[in-house]
């Protein structure tokens, strides 16, 4: 008996995290470095709504129910672990993506491109040398973040042979579920509206410049 | 089923972007070189024979690349001054002045830049060999360029911030326009 697993704003973030970081990639090698701004201001929307509703959406969003510690992992690796959503094991793989994407973003947001032609919305905020190195490190950093989806699709595939089909519940939302498993708690509608409305405002803000506009 | 179909989808997509862009660039510049084929008169007739000249040696070769690669550098960081000035409060004159000053001595330097000779089979450059393949269109480019630095570098010389800024735009267009397709990435 399949049960729901994932709500729709998981889904939807994974799947956009997803298709942005191949278009960031693409745009920024094919001459469209402002496209490339645009989707990183994307992604930093994505990336504050989730992280939002890891403290106020459904259960299995909740940083709360899925972090643990070395113990539970251990525990996890014993085949003590029941439950729905994120593993101990997987939570590091949540965590360490997310923030690597973290990174990324503010890297991108402080850079300037080798011309002066483009520039991140809070690029007025450093110096040109620390504008430069950041971009030198935010094209470095994209190899942290390919290693992570590397291993993260490594991890998918090596639960597909042993028989657990992990992409279609975070395609559909559902699938089975341990007997005796707490099933998901969904979130609210209103709640994800504010946690996004949250997201697209300090988004805005800082692309005005951020904190009184640019200069 | 679903995840074949997505999967294919993405594939579909991924596909797609990989296929557009040389596409795309490769019609450009067909569109390009027939627009070329038509006003070849007007084309600067002193950066053809620039690049018609007899090929350097390769210690020559390897200077002037060095030289240009310098220089080219240096109008980064003019170019990025000039747009940290502009976004800026109060922007100085005197400060946009000296970037649009070096945007114009570049500029007047570039066509003596690419003799052939001097590409990415000689040494360590980015300049891409299609510059050599299409000389009349890399050219124009060039002369874009020119342009646009001068015109900048006039309006910052009458003292008028708001024409500098209004010209800042066509600058960066200029650069994009012969960066693009005439050199390589960075790495």
């Amino acid at each position: 008996m399949k049960q729901p697993i994932w709500d729709l704003p998981v889904r939807l973030v994974h799947w956009l995290l997803a298709g942005l970081i191949a278009f960031s990639w693409w745009s920024v090698h094919n001459h469209h470095t402002d496209w490339h701004i645009w989707s990183g201001c994307a992604i930093l929307t994505l990336l504050i709504f989730r992280l939002l509703w890891g403290f106020f959406g459904s259960s299995t969003a909740r940083f709360s129910t899925f972090v643990r510690g070395p113990k539970q992992i251990e525990g996890y690796f014993r085949g003590q672990w029941r439950g729905i959503g994120h593993t101990p094991l997987g939570a590091l793989s949540v965590i360490a993506l997310f923030g690597a994407l973290a990174v990324q973003v503010g890297l991108g947001l402080i850079s300037e491109d080798e011309d002066g032609l483009y520039t991140g919305p809070l690029y007025r905020l450093v110096s040109t040398d620390t504008s430069d190195t950041a971009r030198d490190v935010h094209e470095l950093w994209f190899n942290v973040i390919l290693g992570l989806i590397a291993l993260h699709v490594a991890a998918i595939v090596f639960y597909r042979v042993r028989g657990r089909h992990l992409t279609k519940a975070m395609i559909t939302g559902r699938g089975v579920v341990d007997p005796g498993s707490e099933p998901m708690r969904p979130g609210k509608l209103w709640v994800a509206l504010i946690c996004l409305a949250i997201g697209v405002g300090v988004t805005r803000w800082i692309i005005a410049g951020a904190p009184p506009f640019g200069s | 089923m679903r995840i074949a179909i997505f999967a294919a989808a993405g594939a579909c997509v991924l596909l797609a972007g990989c296929g557009g862009p040389q596409t795309s660039q490769a019609n450009n510049a067909q569109a390009n070189i027939s627009n070329e084929s038509r006003d070849s008169n007007t084309a600067a007739p002193s950066n053809a024979m620039v690049m018609l000249a007899a090929a350097p040696s390769k210690d020559q070769a390897l200077k002037i690349m060095h030289e240009r690669h310098e220089a080219m550098e240096g109008l980064g960081k003019a170019m990025k001054t000039l747009h940290r000035e502009l976004d800026s409060s109060k922007p100085d004159i005197s400060v946009i002045r000296a970037q649009t000053s070096t945007m114009t001595s570049v500029a007047a330097k570039i066509p003596s830049w690419f003799p052939i000779g001097t590409g990415p089979d000689v040494g360590k450059t980015r300049a891409k060999a299609e510059i050599w393949k299409q000389q009349d269109l890399f050219a124009r480019k060039t002369k874009d360029y020119a342009s646009a630095a001068q015109a900048i570098d006039a309006a910052a010389k009458s003292g008028d911030v708001n024409k500098v800024m209004a010209l800042h735009e066509n600058v960066d267009k200029a650069c994009k326009g012969c960066h693009d397709p005439f050199r390589a990435p960075e790495h």
